[in-house]
């Protein structure tokens, strides 16, 4: 947790509030930019179900929509908050309201202005009950004091880094009011031609295809942004993606886009990037479950025992081909933040993994000690190897076990409305700040039936309760901190369900695309400095 | 002629609706829900928003109301609204279908001429080098999987070579006179059509052999080289029109596969098609753009059918329209 401190993230915004540009930070900024051209980039999935998803809907509509919405500040790679929409957002004294200052003469896509007006529609009638959800239960009314002043209202006390997050974060999108204000924003045709203050506005969207991107000639960022057009293509296959890679068709692409095995003959020949850089603040890790609801997995010296049983080397080496590494505690290494390694340690012994589930009365009888049934969502295509792979390391202490690696839906469905499952291997991706998203698998009120990436495991401790309760109202950075380590310590010991390996997802780039993968989630930025060197 | 066209229309009536009731009911035994899914994705917990929803999506009504809401609306020729898209299923579908049946078409162009020329060659030659060279591509084409082919011409002419581009349908960001329009949909239309051609071309050559050895033996064909016309003659008018019989039989049947065969091919190609669409929503358990891709696959193999019954009529004047 170097080089953080409260001050820190205090001066950031404020210090960078009159800058007009943003400032580029990383290695990949060298140069005078230059203007134009086309932009084709992809990502390693699909295409979305609609270029914005209101209330969230995945990676795919993520990517798009935010190259169209931006949000009021953003998290840079070396986690500090720069100044998007917003100038300014500072705390009162018992940090129960936050004023935010608005950037002047920005304008929407149509030309409207954007006004106070519009962010107390975001925030009482989109982040609340739409995109943000529990993550705001604490947010209580919104006032526009002037045309770019507004002030935000909570019951309690919120963390200053806790709603920065948030507002930089995948809720925070900023959305028109005179759009959207008296319809249902979760089903509003314009979703699928969405009208933001970004840098680029949605041209066309070719099903199956791809969408072409406009330059906003009006974009309050002056000058900004560098590339005439941007061009996002969906690839079902991620060799096809290597393909167009090699054949110029493809720019950039993030989240894995081409298969790992590739990734060293393209960056071999010098005219393509590989780059790990822009994916802290959406760390995604692969987890494994176990159900408190069973009486075997209830006993916490099983969980910890099966842990043992776990080579966590072989599945970041061999599965991932050295993409991910070994996962300590509960939260991603990649979180400077509030990472610690002082935790309980699960370090690959089998022969303790038998010592101790013999000591927790399941000694091996007529060949087995139990049977189990393992579900690895399929979601991704590790996983199945991650499934078969457990299969054989908990047959390896004794354990009979019964895999199932089913589609989407039915992992879901098992995990996560059913609970029908001893052993899951699931993942999901958390952001720097852990409340809510690491913090609800933890917590009894994130037990919600039929509501995914949550408590699914019915673990319930008071104490745990207690400490991320603190943790959401302790608004002293240093204290929080140590907060969050307590969090860490007790759900490593407890283990209900822990983090196996932390991926390390790469984006491809061609040599000459410029200044990228420069915020903690370059994935989910408007690309508005990306420039091409040719 | 017409009591054809007629009597295959009234027979896509019960179709239909047997295609609806039978994949309403398979994809609710399938477990998850679009509900589940939608939820999920968008990390809804409230439990107000969730009945909200729920109604939104009339998932609160039991299930054979459910389908009787659908049929009834299919039978107002509206194929509902899909909330995962945010659009109508007719116009996100519409736009789907045109780039999947230009690659059907093309597929089958392609299977016809190749699997056609190279059954009439192998025949002729029977028994030579030739007939077994073709013979071993037939094998080969037909044993490889369409997309290993698929990813092999892409990386040999489009990455290698560079004569083709490496997917989609247009290329992306020039603005083009129609004629370059359609000059560059057939540039990028090659390589998927050829990739998926080759299979059904592989079938077509070995059963169009088989059939002009049967018909070459035949009495009429003795008849007319006893006449004395040219072998060309006898072999394009009298051999091979006979021999054509079973490979339109071939192709009415191959239709259906098809179009479940180009979704392999409309991912390794990004082809913008339906496949993708069909795929998606399977797995997000879209029943409602599910159902209408297939009622609108399954008119679209029904008219095919037809054009292939009246193909017959055309061929061998002995079947007669009852």
């Amino acid at each position: 947790m170097s080089g953080f401190s409260r001050r820190d993230f205090l001066m950031t915004t404020a210090g960078a509030a009159l800058a007009s540009g943003f400032v580029g930070s990383s290695s990949a900024a060298t140069g005078t930019p230059k203007r134009g051209g086309t932009l084709v980039g992809t990502w390693g999935g699909f295409e979305p179900q609609s270029l914005f998803v209101p209330a969230g809907g995945g990676s795919s509509p993520y990517f798009t929509s935010t190259k169209v919405f931006e949000r009021l500040l953003r998290l840079t790679v070396d986690l500090k908050f720069e100044p998007v929409l917003a100038l300014d957002i500072k705390p009162a004294e018992d940090f129960r309201s936050y004023t935010i200052k608005l950037r002047p003469n920005v304008t929407w896509h149509d030309g409207k202005p954007l006004t106070a007006e519009d962010l107390v529609f975001n925030a009482m009638e989109y982040w609340k009950p739409i995109s943000a959800g529990v993550t705001l239960d604490a947010l209580e009314g919104a006032e526009a004091v002037d045309p770019l002043t507004v002030v935000l209202k909570f019951k309690v006390p919120v963390p200053e880094f806790f709603l920065k997050s948030v507002l930089a974060g995948k809720a925070g999108l900023v959305i028109p009011k005179h759009i959207y204000a008296g319809s249902n924003i979760i089903t509003n045709p314009v979703n699928n031609t969405p009208i933001g203050t970004g840098p680029f506005k949605v041209k066309e969207w070719v099903r199956g295809s791809h969408v072409e991107f406009a330059r906003h000639d009006g974009y309050w960022n002056a000058g900004l942004p560098y590339v005439d057009k941007l061009v996002i293509r969906w690839w079902r296959d991620p060799a096809s993606r290597s393909a167009a890679f090699e054949a110029g068709q493809l720019d950039i692409g993030t989240f894995n886009p081409i298969p790992a095995p590739d990734i060293a003959r393209l960056t071999g020949t010098k005219k393509f990037v590989a780059e790990t850089k822009g994916y802290s603040n959406s760390a995604w890790i692969t987890s494994v479950e176990f159900n408190q609801r069973r009486e075997i997995f209830k006993k916490r010296e099983v969980r910890q025992a099966l842990l043992h049983a776990i080579d966590r080397s072989f599945i970041s080496d061999t599965i991932f081909f050295g993409r991910a590494h070994p996962s300590i505690g509960a939260i991603p290494s990649s979180n400077s933040i509030f990472f610690t390694k002082d935790v309980q340690d699960y370090p690959f012994d089998v022969k303790k993994a038998a010592k101790l589930l013999d000591a927790a009365g399941y000694p091996v009888k007529s060949g087995s000690r139990f049977k189990m049934s393992l579900v690895s969502a399929g979601w991704f295509e590790e996983n199945v190897k991650i499934g078969q792979y457990l299969k054989q390391a908990f047959e390896d202490v004794d354990i009979t076990v019964e895999l199932a690696i089913p589609d989407r839906a039915t992992s879901l469905k098992r995990i996560y409305s059913d609970y029908e499952y001893d052993v899951a291997v699931s993942n999901n991706s958390g952001s720097i700040e852990l409340i809510p998203a690491t913090t609800q698998y933890y917590t009894t009120d994130g037990i919600v039936k039929g509501a995914a990436f949550r408590n699914a495991t019915g673990y319930s401790n008071p104490k745990m309760d207690e400490i991320v309760g603190k943790m959401a109202i302790e608004t002293d950075e240093k204290k929080r901190v140590s907060l969050v380590h307590e969090f860490d310590k007790l759900a490593a010991i407890d283990a209900p369900i822990l983090p196996m390996v932390d991926l390390e997802p790469v984006t491809i780039a061609r040599a000459d695309v410029r200044n990228h993968s420069l915020t903690a989630d370059f994935m989910g930025e408007s690309w508005a400095e990306v420039w091409l060197d040719r | 002629m017409r009591r054809i066209i007629i009597r295959r229309l009234v027979q896509i009536i019960p179709l239909i609706f047997a295609v609806i009731v039978m994949n309403f009911v398979l994809i609710h035994l399938a477990p998850g829900s679009l509900f589940d899914v939608m939820t999920s994705e968008q990390q809804i917990t409230d439990p107000a928003m969730l009945d909200q929803l729920r109604h939104t999506y009339g998932v609160d009504q039991p299930v054979t109301v459910q389908l009787a809401k659908y049929i009834w609306s299919v039978m107002r020729l509206d194929l509902g609204y899909s909330y995962r898209q945010n659009a109508p299923v007719f116009d996100v579908i519409m736009q789907q279908l045109p780039a999947t049946l230009i690659l059907m078409l093309a597929a089958i162009g392609i299977a016809l001429l190749v699997g056609v020329t190279a059954g009439v060659m192998a025949s002729i030659k029977v028994n030579t080098i030739w007939d077994n060279l073709i013979s071993l591509g037939a094998v080969f084409f037909f044993a490889a999987p369409s997309f290993w082919l698929g990813i092999m011409m892409t990386v040999m002419f489009a990455v290698k070579l560079g004569w083709f581009p490496v997917g989609g349908m247009r290329t992306i960001g020039v603005d083009e006179s129609a004629i370059g329009a359609v000059l560059d949909v057939m540039h990028h239309l090659v390589l998927p059509a050829t990739a998926l051609g080759l299979f059904y071309a592989a079938t077509f050559a070995r059963v169009m052999r088989a059939s002009m050895l049967e018909v070459a033996r035949l009495d009429f064909v003795r008849t007319a080289r006893a006449k004395g016309l040219s072998g060309g003659r006898v072999v394009l008018a009298h051999v091979m029109r006979n021999a054509m019989l079973p490979i339109v039989t071939l192709l009415g049947l191959q239709l259906g596969t098809m179009l479940g065969g180009s979704v392999v091919i409309e991912a390794v190609f990004s082809w913008p098609g339906i496949g993708s669409l069909l795929f998606d929503s399977v797995m997000s358990r879209n029943f409602p753009m599910v159902l209408g891709v297939l009622i609108l696959g399954s008119l679209l193999v029904a008219v095919c059918n037809a054009t292939v019954d009246l193909l017959y009529l055309r061929l061998d004047p002995r079947i007669k329209a009852r």
